[in-house]
């Protein structure tokens, strides 16, 4: 290594860096042309970079960054001390699914018919007028007899015929 | 477009599915029965029945003739004809409240009403129609509520 050298390695990691100033790069690429011992330090350099460079890419293309910034940017928002509405808001900013628009007119359909059935539902479901199972009964031609047997929750209505009405089933 | 599509597809869902609930049909059994004193046959379906008019009558076969599911639909009556037509006996779902349907029952025969009635009927209730004469014995509608 020459005396100039000291000087130039100073310079070295600046021109790796591509950061010189035209007259030092201009002073770091003649020595270079000269001087061996900075050549392979300059290239002991470059190894080194390509060393490192892969595994660190490797490792940040497995690291999820958007989902490591959405927490970083909750955490920041649960620090500024959020009204209920701007957390329920931040929720459901990080919730893709929520982000669709196309849920607001199906939510708002499946309220309508909602409340549509529930009015339907109720109405069928009201006090019953009355507690008789017989509401009328009425022949123009025979006499009959409406029978309640509560006990065994049957009601009996017999239509007394004469016998010249006699009638066969199909 | 994309999202215009599985809008209606979801909402119609819905809306199938909500109606069937509020406009279901009610199902009734339905037994045609003939009781008479001609012998002592009691068909094992028909103890129940034999039982209940046990205190009313004194007949002693009762033999099933017919046993069905009748779907009923409001104000759309169904009809169940017998001897070849000239009993017809028609049951319309007039109305429905909660577990209570109303059913109104016409009977006619040669053309001619020979009853008209409005029963309500409810789960575990038994509706019997019966009283006209059929050769030895009489004929029993049974309405029993299926819902």
């Amino acid at each position: 290594m020459k005396d100039s050298c000291s000087s130039i390695s100073r310079l070295l990691e600046k021109y790796f860096d591509q950061e010189p100033t035209d007259k030092e790069r201009l002073l770091v690429e003649s020595h270079l042309q000269d001087c061996t011992a900075c050549k392979g330090a300059l290239k002991s350099m470059e190894e080194l970079r390509t060393a490192i460079k892969v595994p660190v890419e490797e490792a940040l293309q497995k690291e999820d960054f958007p989902w490591v910034w959405q927490n970083i940017e909750r955490q920041i928002r649960l620090q500024e001390k959020l009204t209920w509405w701007q957390s329920i808001r931040s929720w459901l900013d990080i919730s893709p699914l929520f982000q669709r628009k196309v849920w607001i007119p199906a939510v708002a359909t499946a309220a309508v018919l909602l409340f549509i059935t529930t009015q339907i539902i109720f109405k069928n479901t009201s006090s019953y007028p009355g507690a008789s199972v017989v509401e009328y009964v009425e022949s123009e031609t025979n006499n009959v007899m409406v029978y309640d047997l509560e006990k065994a929750k049957v009601t009996v209505i017999w239509l007394f015929e004469g016998p010249e009405e006699e009638a066969l089933p199909s | 477009m994309k999202r215009v599509v599985p809008l209606i597809i979801f909402s119609s869902i819905l809306f199938l599915l909500f109606t069937s609930i509020a406009f279901g049909q009610v199902h009734t059994r339905l037994r045609v029965i003939r009781a008479s004193n001609v012998g002592s046959d009691v068909d094992a379906s028909l103890r129940d029945v034999h039982d209940d008019l046990g205190s009313l009558f004194s007949f002693t076969s009762y033999r099933l003739l017919r046993d069905e599911t009748l779907s009923l639909s409001p104000n759309r009556p169904v009809s169940i004809s017998a001897r070849e037509g000239r009993i017809i006996m028609e049951i319309t779902l007039v109305g429905l409240h909660g577990s209570v349907a109303e059913l109104k029952i016409r009977v006619a025969r040669k053309g001619k009403d020979t009853l008209n009635t409005q029963v309500r009927l409810s789960p575990g209730r038994t509706v019997l129609i019966g009283g006209s004469k059929l050769s030895e014995g009489v004929i029993i509608y049974a309405f029993t509520a299926k819902f």
